[in-house]
Protein backbone atom coordinates (compact mmCIF):
# COMPACT_ATOMS: atom_id res chain seq x y z
CA UNK A 1 0.00 0.00 0.00
CA UNK A 2 1.09 3.53 -1.52
CA UNK A 3 1.66 6.14 1.64
CA UNK A 4 -0.32 8.53 -0.43
CA UNK A 5 -2.98 5.54 0.14
CA UNK A 6 -2.71 5.37 3.17
CA UNK A 7 -3.10 8.92 3.91
CA UNK A 8 -6.13 8.94 2.12
CA UNK A 9 -7.80 6.24 4.01
CA UNK A 10 -7.17 8.25 7.36
CA UNK A 11 -8.17 11.49 6.24
CA UNK A 12 -11.33 9.60 4.97
CA UNK A 13 -12.08 7.62 8.08
CA UNK A 14 -15.01 9.09 10.69
CA UNK A 15 -13.38 11.21 12.99
CA UNK A 16 -14.55 10.78 16.70
CA UNK A 17 -16.85 14.24 16.92
CA UNK A 18 -15.89 15.91 19.79
CA UNK A 19 -18.31 16.16 23.04
CA UNK A 20 -19.13 19.03 23.82
CA UNK A 21 -21.10 20.03 27.18
CA UNK A 22 -23.45 22.38 26.56
CA UNK A 23 -25.42 24.81 29.29
CA UNK A 24 -28.60 26.21 27.38
CA UNK A 25 -30.82 28.85 28.99
CA UNK A 26 -33.94 28.28 27.13
CA UNK A 27 -37.44 28.04 28.10
CA UNK A 28 -39.01 26.94 24.63
CA UNK A 29 -38.65 23.13 24.54
CA UNK A 30 -39.33 23.38 20.45
CA UNK A 31 -35.99 25.97 20.27
CA UNK A 32 -33.94 23.74 22.53
CA UNK A 33 -34.72 20.80 20.16
CA UNK A 34 -33.93 23.35 17.32
CA UNK A 35 -30.67 24.14 18.97
CA UNK A 36 -29.31 20.78 19.58
CA UNK A 37 -30.40 19.64 16.01
CA UNK A 38 -28.10 22.50 14.69
CA UNK A 39 -25.34 21.78 16.96
CA UNK A 40 -25.18 18.00 15.72
CA UNK A 41 -25.58 18.87 12.12
CA UNK A 42 -22.64 21.38 12.50
CA UNK A 43 -20.69 17.76 13.67
CA UNK A 44 -20.71 18.20 17.43
CA UNK A 45 -21.49 15.39 19.65
CA UNK A 46 -24.03 17.27 22.63
CA UNK A 47 -24.23 16.68 26.13
CA UNK A 48 -26.62 19.16 27.23
CA UNK A 49 -29.13 20.61 30.17
CA UNK A 50 -31.18 23.31 29.86
CA UNK A 51 -32.24 25.51 32.42
CA UNK A 52 -34.62 28.17 32.88
CA UNK A 53 -33.35 30.75 35.76
CA UNK A 54 -30.84 31.74 37.84
CA UNK A 55 -30.83 28.80 40.54
CA UNK A 56 -30.83 25.98 38.19
CA UNK A 57 -28.14 27.62 35.99
CA UNK A 58 -26.05 28.04 39.24
CA UNK A 59 -26.96 24.44 40.17
CA UNK A 60 -26.09 23.80 36.29
CA UNK A 61 -22.89 25.18 36.60
CA UNK A 62 -21.66 23.07 39.10
CA UNK A 63 -22.72 19.96 38.08
CA UNK A 64 -22.60 20.01 34.44
CA UNK A 65 -19.35 22.08 34.03
CA UNK A 66 -20.20 23.46 30.68
CA UNK A 67 -17.69 24.52 28.14
CA UNK A 68 -20.13 26.87 26.69
CA UNK A 69 -23.65 28.06 27.60
CA UNK A 70 -26.41 29.42 24.98
CA UNK A 71 -28.60 31.61 26.44
CA UNK A 72 -32.03 32.98 25.10
CA UNK A 73 -32.43 37.07 25.56
CA UNK A 74 -35.52 37.09 26.99
CA UNK A 75 -37.03 34.70 29.53
CA UNK A 76 -40.31 34.90 31.55
CA UNK A 77 -38.31 34.70 34.77
CA UNK A 78 -34.83 35.93 34.01
CA UNK A 79 -32.76 37.05 31.21
CA UNK A 80 -29.68 35.67 28.85
CA UNK A 81 -27.68 38.65 30.20
CA UNK A 82 -28.59 37.64 33.55
CA UNK A 83 -26.21 34.49 32.92
CA UNK A 84 -23.33 36.71 31.76
CA UNK A 85 -23.44 38.61 35.29
CA UNK A 86 -23.45 35.36 37.55
CA UNK A 87 -20.61 34.01 35.11
CA UNK A 88 -18.80 37.00 35.73
CA UNK A 89 -19.62 37.11 39.84
CA UNK A 90 -18.42 32.97 39.70
CA UNK A 91 -15.23 34.37 38.19
CA UNK A 92 -15.39 31.51 35.13
CA UNK A 93 -14.30 32.19 31.96
CA UNK A 94 -17.41 30.63 29.81
CA UNK A 95 -18.01 31.78 26.47
CA UNK A 96 -21.45 32.88 26.33
CA UNK A 97 -23.34 33.29 23.35
CA UNK A 98 -27.17 34.83 23.41
CA UNK A 99 -29.55 32.95 20.88
CA UNK A 100 -32.30 34.63 20.30
CA UNK A 101 -35.83 35.16 18.46
CA UNK A 102 -35.74 38.70 18.26
CA UNK A 103 -32.70 40.91 18.95
CA UNK A 104 -31.89 44.22 17.27
CA UNK A 105 -28.27 45.33 16.00
CA UNK A 106 -27.99 47.41 18.67
CA UNK A 107 -28.76 45.75 21.50
CA UNK A 108 -26.64 43.24 20.00
CA UNK A 109 -23.56 44.88 20.33
CA UNK A 110 -24.49 46.05 23.69
CA UNK A 111 -25.07 42.65 25.03
CA UNK A 112 -21.28 42.05 23.56
CA UNK A 113 -19.80 45.14 25.03
CA UNK A 114 -21.31 43.70 28.70
CA UNK A 115 -19.67 40.46 28.28
CA UNK A 116 -21.53 38.40 25.80
CA UNK A 117 -18.88 36.25 23.29
CA UNK A 118 -21.59 36.59 20.34
CA UNK A 119 -25.42 36.61 19.75
CA UNK A 120 -27.12 34.16 16.88
CA UNK A 121 -30.35 34.80 15.87
CA UNK A 122 -32.63 31.71 15.84
CA UNK A 123 -33.87 31.83 12.19
CA UNK A 124 -30.37 31.91 11.49
CA UNK A 125 -28.91 28.61 13.40
CA UNK A 126 -26.89 27.38 10.96
CA UNK A 127 -24.24 30.01 12.11
CA UNK A 128 -24.37 28.60 15.48
CA UNK A 129 -21.56 25.55 15.27
CA UNK A 130 -18.89 28.31 13.53
CA UNK A 131 -19.60 30.83 16.18
CA UNK A 132 -19.25 27.74 18.78
CA UNK A 133 -16.18 26.93 17.41
CA UNK A 134 -14.47 30.70 16.81
CA UNK A 135 -15.92 31.43 20.89
CA UNK A 136 -13.97 27.91 22.14
CA UNK A 137 -10.50 28.85 19.75
CA UNK A 138 -10.57 32.21 21.10
CA UNK A 139 -11.07 30.95 24.91
CA UNK A 140 -8.37 28.72 24.35
CA UNK A 141 -6.31 31.23 22.76
CA UNK A 142 -7.05 33.72 25.52
CA UNK A 143 -5.82 31.41 28.34
CA UNK A 144 -3.24 30.56 26.07
CA UNK A 145 -1.55 33.86 26.24
CA UNK A 146 -2.46 34.08 29.78
CA UNK A 147 0.04 31.29 30.14
CA UNK A 148 2.67 32.34 28.16
CA UNK A 149 2.59 36.31 30.19
CA UNK A 150 2.67 34.38 33.45
CA UNK A 151 5.09 32.09 32.13
CA UNK A 152 7.21 35.86 30.77
CA UNK A 153 6.55 37.48 34.19
CA UNK A 154 7.62 34.25 36.53
CA UNK A 155 10.74 34.23 34.20
CA UNK A 156 11.77 37.80 34.65
CA UNK A 157 11.29 38.03 38.37
CA UNK A 158 13.24 35.08 38.52
CA UNK A 159 16.02 36.76 36.55
CA UNK A 160 15.71 40.04 38.10
CA UNK A 161 16.20 38.12 41.64
CA UNK A 162 19.07 36.22 40.29
CA UNK A 163 20.55 39.11 39.13
CA UNK A 164 20.29 41.63 42.52
CA UNK A 165 21.45 37.95 44.10
CA UNK A 166 24.51 37.67 41.84
CA UNK A 167 25.22 42.10 42.07
CA UNK A 168 25.12 41.30 46.22
CA UNK A 169 27.36 38.44 45.55
CA UNK A 170 29.96 40.39 43.83
CA UNK A 171 29.75 43.02 46.24
CA UNK A 172 29.94 41.20 49.30
CA UNK A 173 32.71 39.27 47.83
CA UNK A 174 35.26 41.67 46.58
CA UNK A 175 34.39 43.54 49.94
CA UNK A 176 35.09 40.82 52.04
CA UNK A 177 38.20 39.86 50.09
CA UNK A 178 39.62 43.04 50.54
CA UNK A 179 40.29 42.66 54.73
CA UNK A 180 42.65 39.74 54.10
CA UNK A 181 44.40 40.84 50.80
CA UNK A 182 44.95 43.92 52.46
CA UNK A 183 47.35 42.07 54.93
CA UNK A 184 48.98 39.23 52.04
CA UNK A 185 50.10 42.83 50.30
CA UNK A 186 50.78 44.88 53.37
CA UNK A 187 53.32 42.03 55.05
CA UNK A 188 54.50 40.88 50.89
CA UNK A 189 55.69 44.55 51.06
CA UNK A 190 57.48 44.79 54.11
CA UNK A 191 59.13 41.23 53.83
CA UNK A 192 60.59 43.00 50.57
CA UNK A 193 61.13 45.92 51.73
CA UNK A 194 62.96 44.51 54.81
CA UNK A 195 64.74 41.10 53.44
CA UNK A 196 65.68 42.58 50.06
CA UNK A 197 68.88 41.30 49.15
CA UNK A 198 69.24 39.41 52.55
CA UNK A 199 68.17 36.33 51.34
CA UNK A 200 69.34 34.82 48.35
CA UNK A 201 68.44 36.29 44.68
CA UNK A 202 65.42 33.54 44.44
CA UNK A 203 63.83 34.72 47.85
CA UNK A 204 63.50 37.85 46.21
CA UNK A 205 62.16 37.27 43.06
CA UNK A 206 59.57 34.56 44.82
CA UNK A 207 58.88 37.75 47.33
CA UNK A 208 58.44 39.90 44.36
CA UNK A 209 55.67 37.55 42.65
CA UNK A 210 53.67 36.75 45.42
CA UNK A 211 53.81 40.66 46.24
CA UNK A 212 52.70 41.54 42.44
CA UNK A 213 50.40 39.00 42.39
CA UNK A 214 48.61 40.80 45.61
CA UNK A 215 48.28 43.79 43.95
CA UNK A 216 47.17 43.15 41.07
CA UNK A 217 44.44 41.05 42.81
CA UNK A 218 43.73 44.14 45.05
CA UNK A 219 42.63 46.14 41.72
CA UNK A 220 41.35 43.36 40.16
CA UNK A 221 38.73 43.65 43.30
CA UNK A 222 38.36 47.13 43.40
CA UNK A 223 37.64 46.92 39.59
CA UNK A 224 34.98 44.36 40.59
CA UNK A 225 33.63 46.59 42.83
CA UNK A 226 33.60 49.66 40.86
CA UNK A 227 31.57 47.07 38.44
CA UNK A 228 29.37 46.43 40.62
CA UNK A 229 28.66 49.64 42.46
CA UNK A 230 26.97 50.67 38.51
CA UNK A 231 24.33 48.77 39.38
CA UNK A 232 24.26 49.49 43.26
CA UNK A 233 24.67 53.32 43.07
CA UNK A 234 21.68 55.07 43.39
CA UNK A 235 20.25 56.71 40.54
CA UNK A 236 21.08 60.51 40.82
CA UNK A 237 19.66 61.59 37.16
CA UNK A 238 19.99 65.04 36.05
CA UNK A 239 20.54 66.85 32.92
CA UNK A 240 24.12 66.10 32.08
CA UNK A 241 26.08 68.20 29.32
CA UNK A 242 28.01 66.36 27.61
CA UNK A 243 30.25 68.90 26.33
CA UNK A 244 30.87 69.41 29.88
CA UNK A 245 31.77 65.90 30.40
CA UNK A 246 34.12 65.71 27.94
CA UNK A 247 35.95 68.89 29.05
CA UNK A 248 36.08 66.85 32.91
CA UNK A 249 37.31 63.83 30.63
CA UNK A 250 39.98 65.66 29.06
CA UNK A 251 41.33 66.89 32.08
CA UNK A 252 41.79 63.52 33.98
CA UNK A 253 43.36 61.77 30.83
CA UNK A 254 45.76 65.05 30.43
CA UNK A 255 48.76 63.37 31.06
CA UNK A 256 48.14 60.12 28.18
CA UNK A 257 47.06 62.93 25.40
CA UNK A 258 49.94 65.18 26.10
CA UNK A 259 52.41 61.67 25.96
CA UNK A 260 50.54 59.96 23.16
CA UNK A 261 50.08 63.79 20.94
CA UNK A 262 46.47 63.02 20.81
CA UNK A 263 43.66 64.87 19.59
CA UNK A 264 40.60 65.20 20.55
CA UNK A 265 37.36 66.52 18.71
CA UNK A 266 34.18 66.95 20.26
CA UNK A 267 31.53 69.75 19.32
CA UNK A 268 28.04 70.59 20.43
CA UNK A 269 27.05 67.38 22.22
CA UNK A 270 23.88 67.18 23.54
CA UNK A 271 22.54 67.19 27.11
CA UNK A 272 21.51 64.08 28.36
CA UNK A 273 19.45 62.71 31.34
CA UNK A 274 21.96 60.56 33.46
CA UNK A 275 23.78 60.88 36.46
CA UNK A 276 27.12 63.01 35.78
CA UNK A 277 29.69 60.62 37.33
CA UNK A 278 28.69 57.71 35.19
CA UNK A 279 28.46 59.86 32.33
CA UNK A 280 32.57 60.84 32.83
CA UNK A 281 33.17 57.32 33.85
CA UNK A 282 31.51 56.15 30.39
CA UNK A 283 33.29 59.22 28.04
CA UNK A 284 36.36 58.19 29.85
CA UNK A 285 36.83 54.37 29.27
CA UNK A 286 36.28 55.13 25.42
CA UNK A 287 38.75 58.08 25.47
CA UNK A 288 41.17 56.45 27.62
CA UNK A 289 40.91 52.93 25.23
CA UNK A 290 41.41 54.77 21.75
CA UNK A 291 44.21 56.44 23.37
CA UNK A 292 45.64 52.74 24.46
CA UNK A 293 44.90 51.01 21.75
CA UNK A 294 46.90 53.40 19.73
CA UNK A 295 48.65 52.88 16.26
CA UNK A 296 52.08 54.37 15.03
CA UNK A 297 50.33 57.70 14.24
CA UNK A 298 49.51 59.79 16.85
CA UNK A 299 45.70 58.94 18.06
CA UNK A 300 42.99 60.86 16.26
CA UNK A 301 39.38 60.60 18.17
CA UNK A 302 36.35 61.95 17.05
CA UNK A 303 33.09 62.34 19.49
CA UNK A 304 29.79 62.83 17.66
CA UNK A 305 26.68 63.12 18.60
CA UNK A 306 22.90 63.01 16.50
CA UNK A 307 19.53 62.46 17.56
CA UNK A 308 18.30 59.42 15.96
CA UNK A 309 14.55 58.76 14.61
CA UNK A 310 12.71 55.86 15.57
CA UNK A 311 13.60 52.94 13.42
CA UNK A 312 10.03 51.88 11.43
CA UNK A 313 9.97 48.50 13.19
CA UNK A 314 9.47 50.36 16.74
CA UNK A 315 7.02 53.09 15.35
CA UNK A 316 5.02 50.64 13.06
CA UNK A 317 1.59 51.76 15.75
CA UNK A 318 2.79 55.43 15.36
CA UNK A 319 1.37 57.65 12.15
CA UNK A 320 4.21 58.58 10.13
CA UNK A 321 3.67 62.14 10.31
CA UNK A 322 4.30 61.97 13.81
CA UNK A 323 7.19 60.19 13.98
CA UNK A 324 10.05 62.01 16.41
CA UNK A 325 13.65 61.59 17.66
CA UNK A 326 13.66 58.55 19.31
CA UNK A 327 17.12 58.74 21.25
CA UNK A 328 21.06 60.19 20.54
CA UNK A 329 23.30 58.56 18.65
CA UNK A 330 26.98 58.84 20.10
CA UNK A 331 29.83 57.65 18.23
CA UNK A 332 33.34 57.70 19.63
CA UNK A 333 35.89 56.85 16.82
CA UNK A 334 39.87 56.46 16.77
CA UNK A 335 42.15 55.25 14.13
CA UNK A 336 43.74 52.78 16.34
CA UNK A 337 44.83 49.00 16.42
CA UNK A 338 41.37 47.88 15.72
CA UNK A 339 39.67 44.82 16.50
CA UNK A 340 39.84 41.69 14.93
CA UNK A 341 36.13 40.47 13.91
CA UNK A 342 36.33 37.48 15.90
CA UNK A 343 37.02 39.19 18.63
CA UNK A 344 34.25 41.72 18.64
CA UNK A 345 31.56 39.65 20.32
CA UNK A 346 33.53 39.49 23.14
CA UNK A 347 35.20 42.67 24.17
CA UNK A 348 32.40 43.50 26.42
CA UNK A 349 32.75 40.72 28.96
CA UNK A 350 34.16 41.65 32.63
CA UNK A 351 38.04 41.14 32.76
CA UNK A 352 38.00 39.87 29.00
CA UNK A 353 41.35 41.47 27.45
CA UNK A 354 42.60 40.51 24.17
CA UNK A 355 46.11 41.36 24.67
CA UNK A 356 48.80 40.59 27.11
CA UNK A 357 49.39 42.38 30.03
CA UNK A 358 53.08 43.78 28.81
CA UNK A 359 51.47 44.91 25.45
CA UNK A 360 48.72 46.99 26.79
CA UNK A 361 47.89 47.42 31.13
CA UNK A 362 44.61 46.97 32.75
CA UNK A 363 42.30 44.16 33.58
CA UNK A 364 39.52 44.08 31.08
CA UNK A 365 36.81 46.03 33.33
CA UNK A 366 36.28 49.50 30.95
CA UNK A 367 34.19 48.17 28.51
CA UNK A 368 31.97 46.03 31.17
CA UNK A 369 31.51 48.70 32.92
CA UNK A 370 30.76 51.19 29.59
CA UNK A 371 28.13 48.23 29.14
CA UNK A 372 26.35 48.13 32.14
CA UNK A 373 26.50 52.12 32.29
CA UNK A 374 24.65 52.67 29.16
CA UNK A 375 22.25 49.75 29.44
CA UNK A 376 21.10 51.21 33.09
CA UNK A 377 19.52 54.45 30.88
CA UNK A 378 18.03 52.23 28.35
CA UNK A 379 20.50 52.38 25.96
CA UNK A 380 22.67 50.14 23.62
CA UNK A 381 26.29 49.61 22.97
CA UNK A 382 28.38 48.05 19.92
CA UNK A 383 31.88 48.75 17.86
CA UNK A 384 32.38 48.79 14.49
CA UNK A 385 36.19 48.18 13.84
CA UNK A 386 38.47 46.31 11.72
CA UNK A 387 42.18 45.50 12.61
CA UNK A 388 44.52 47.87 11.76
CA UNK A 389 41.68 50.06 10.88
CA UNK A 390 40.27 52.37 13.67
CA UNK A 391 37.15 51.60 15.51
CA UNK A 392 34.23 53.26 16.46
CA UNK A 393 32.22 52.96 19.52
CA UNK A 394 28.74 53.70 19.26
CA UNK A 395 26.26 54.17 22.46
CA UNK A 396 22.58 55.52 22.37
CA UNK A 397 20.80 57.38 25.20
CA UNK A 398 17.20 57.87 25.44
CA UNK A 399 16.32 61.51 25.22
CA UNK A 400 15.67 62.89 28.49
CA UNK A 401 12.07 62.65 29.77
CA UNK A 402 10.14 66.38 28.23
CA UNK A 403 8.82 67.04 31.94
CA UNK A 404 12.21 66.32 33.61
CA UNK A 405 13.79 68.44 30.57
CA UNK A 406 11.42 71.61 32.46
CA UNK A 407 12.45 71.07 35.62
CA UNK A 408 16.19 71.34 34.84
CA UNK A 409 16.36 74.19 32.68
CA UNK A 410 18.91 76.23 33.13
CA UNK A 411 18.14 79.17 35.47
CA UNK B 1 60.93 64.65 82.11
CA UNK B 2 57.81 63.71 80.94
CA UNK B 3 56.55 59.85 81.58
CA UNK B 4 56.67 58.01 78.29
CA UNK B 5 53.21 58.05 76.61
CA UNK B 6 50.63 55.53 76.65
CA UNK B 7 48.95 53.90 73.57
CA UNK B 8 46.76 51.47 72.93
CA UNK B 9 45.69 49.76 69.94
CA UNK B 10 42.26 48.32 69.68
CA UNK B 11 41.95 46.01 66.28
CA UNK B 12 40.71 42.33 66.16
CA UNK B 13 43.43 41.75 63.67
CA UNK B 14 46.81 41.10 65.00
CA UNK B 15 48.21 41.56 61.49
CA UNK B 16 47.34 44.79 61.60
CA UNK B 17 48.55 45.26 65.38
CA UNK B 18 52.02 44.14 64.52
CA UNK B 19 51.97 46.27 61.44
CA UNK B 20 50.89 49.60 63.58
CA UNK B 21 53.84 48.60 66.17
CA UNK B 22 56.51 48.15 63.27
CA UNK B 23 55.16 51.65 61.62
CA UNK B 24 55.23 53.21 65.14
CA UNK B 25 58.66 51.58 65.77
CA UNK B 26 59.97 52.90 62.04
CA UNK B 27 59.32 56.09 63.54
CA UNK B 28 60.20 58.36 66.47
CA UNK B 29 57.32 56.63 68.93
CA UNK B 30 59.44 55.62 72.17
CA UNK B 31 56.44 55.12 74.20
CA UNK B 32 54.42 52.13 75.58
CA UNK B 33 51.81 50.42 72.86
CA UNK B 34 49.48 48.51 74.38
CA UNK B 35 46.91 46.18 72.49
CA UNK B 36 43.54 44.51 72.89
CA UNK B 37 41.73 42.37 70.05
CA UNK B 38 38.25 42.82 71.23
CA UNK B 39 35.87 45.34 72.18
CA UNK B 40 35.53 44.23 76.05
CA UNK B 41 39.07 43.19 76.60
CA UNK B 42 39.56 47.40 75.96
CA UNK B 43 36.53 48.32 78.25
CA UNK B 44 38.41 46.32 80.91
CA UNK B 45 41.73 47.27 80.35
CA UNK B 46 40.23 51.30 80.22
CA UNK B 47 38.28 50.08 83.26
CA UNK B 48 41.98 48.11 85.07
CA UNK B 49 39.32 45.48 85.90
CA UNK B 50 40.12 41.44 85.78
CA UNK B 51 43.63 41.07 83.85
CA UNK B 52 44.19 44.18 83.49
CA UNK B 53 43.71 45.62 87.19
CA UNK B 54 47.65 47.29 86.97
CA UNK B 55 47.00 48.64 83.38
CA UNK B 56 47.90 52.34 82.84
CA UNK B 57 45.49 54.89 81.43
CA UNK B 58 46.62 55.31 77.67
CA UNK B 59 47.07 58.53 76.47
CA UNK B 60 45.52 58.18 72.84
CA UNK B 61 43.50 55.27 72.12
CA UNK B 62 43.54 54.20 68.34
CA UNK B 63 40.43 52.14 67.87
CA UNK B 64 38.85 50.06 65.20
CA UNK B 65 35.19 49.83 64.33
CA UNK B 66 34.92 46.39 63.44
CA UNK B 67 35.56 44.61 66.50
CA UNK B 68 34.20 41.48 68.45
CA UNK B 69 32.00 41.44 71.38
CA UNK B 70 31.90 45.16 71.40
CA UNK B 71 32.26 47.02 68.60
CA UNK B 72 34.15 50.35 68.24
CA UNK B 73 31.12 52.96 68.28
CA UNK B 74 30.02 50.40 71.75
CA UNK B 75 33.41 50.81 73.63
CA UNK B 76 33.55 54.59 71.92
CA UNK B 77 30.05 55.46 73.96
CA UNK B 78 31.36 53.51 77.09
CA UNK B 79 34.25 55.92 77.57
CA UNK B 80 32.45 58.93 76.53
CA UNK B 81 29.82 58.41 79.41
CA UNK B 82 32.58 57.25 81.91
CA UNK B 83 33.74 60.80 83.77
CA UNK B 84 37.26 59.27 84.12
CA UNK B 85 37.98 58.03 80.46
CA UNK B 86 35.87 60.54 78.20
CA UNK B 87 38.75 63.07 78.07
CA UNK B 88 41.24 60.25 76.53
CA UNK B 89 41.30 61.37 72.66
CA UNK B 90 40.10 58.56 70.67
CA UNK B 91 41.33 58.26 66.91
CA UNK B 92 38.84 56.17 65.14
CA UNK B 93 41.32 53.68 62.30
CA UNK B 94 39.10 51.51 60.79
CA UNK B 95 38.69 50.23 56.85
CA UNK B 96 34.99 51.40 56.95
CA UNK B 97 34.39 54.13 54.28
CA UNK B 98 31.01 54.62 54.95
CA UNK B 99 29.86 57.68 55.49
CA UNK B 100 27.04 56.63 58.07
CA UNK B 101 29.92 55.18 59.93
CA UNK B 102 32.36 58.10 60.30
CA UNK B 103 29.26 60.40 61.30
CA UNK B 104 28.57 58.29 64.10
CA UNK B 105 31.86 58.02 65.10
CA UNK B 106 32.08 61.78 65.28
CA UNK B 107 28.80 61.77 67.02
CA UNK B 108 30.03 59.77 69.64
CA UNK B 109 32.66 61.99 70.15
CA UNK B 110 35.56 60.55 68.36
CA UNK B 111 38.60 62.94 68.56
CA UNK B 112 39.43 62.13 64.29
CA UNK B 113 38.65 59.02 61.85
CA UNK B 114 40.65 58.00 59.41
CA UNK B 115 40.62 55.52 56.89
CA UNK B 116 42.82 52.40 57.11
CA UNK B 117 45.08 52.58 54.04
CA UNK B 118 45.05 49.75 51.66
CA UNK B 119 48.70 49.86 50.76
CA UNK B 120 51.61 49.10 53.48
CA UNK B 121 53.27 52.84 52.34
CA UNK B 122 50.09 55.04 52.94
CA UNK B 123 49.81 52.67 56.60
CA UNK B 124 53.38 54.24 57.60
CA UNK B 125 53.06 57.41 56.45
CA UNK B 126 49.45 57.35 58.51
CA UNK B 127 50.48 56.18 61.70
CA UNK B 128 53.44 58.52 61.65
CA UNK B 129 51.23 61.32 61.10
CA UNK B 130 49.30 60.07 63.46
CA UNK B 131 52.22 59.80 66.13
CA UNK B 132 53.46 63.04 65.07
CA UNK B 133 50.32 65.00 65.77
CA UNK B 134 49.23 63.32 68.63
CA UNK B 135 52.41 63.17 70.44
CA UNK B 136 54.19 65.72 69.21
CA UNK B 137 52.04 69.19 68.28
CA UNK B 138 49.07 68.29 70.41
CA UNK B 139 48.72 69.24 73.88
CA UNK B 140 47.02 66.09 75.59
CA UNK B 141 44.95 66.30 79.00
CA UNK B 142 47.09 66.61 81.61
CA UNK B 143 47.59 63.14 83.52
CA UNK B 144 46.05 62.39 86.96
CA UNK B 145 43.17 64.96 87.00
Amino acid sequence: MSTAATKLQVEHSPQAKPQLRVLMVEDNPLDATLILRSLRQGGFDVNATTVQDEAAFLRALRTHNPEIVLADFNLPGWEGMGAVKVLRREGLDIPLILVSGALGDVSAVECIKRGATDYVLKDGLVRLPEAIRRALEEKHLRQERKRAEEDLASKAAELARSNADLEQFAYVASHDLQEPLRMVAAYTQLLSERYQGKLDADADKFIGYAREGALRMQVLIQDLLAFSRVGRKEQSCCSVDCNAVMRDVLQILEASIKESGATVNYESLPEVWADNTQMVQLFQNLIGNAIKFRGTEPPVISVQAGAQPETPAESKTETKTEAKDHEWLFSVSDNGIGIAPEDVGKIFAVFQRLHSRTEYPGNGIGLAICKKIVERYGGRIWVESQAGGGTTFKFTMPLQPRESKAEASQP
Amino acid sequence: MKAAHELLIVDDNPADIALAREALNACAYRGQINSVEDGAEALAFLGRRGNYANAVKPDLVILDLNLPKRDGHAVLAAMRASPDLRKIPVVIFSTSQLSRDIARSYELGANCYVSKPGNLTEFFSMMKSIEKFWFGSVKLPPRGE
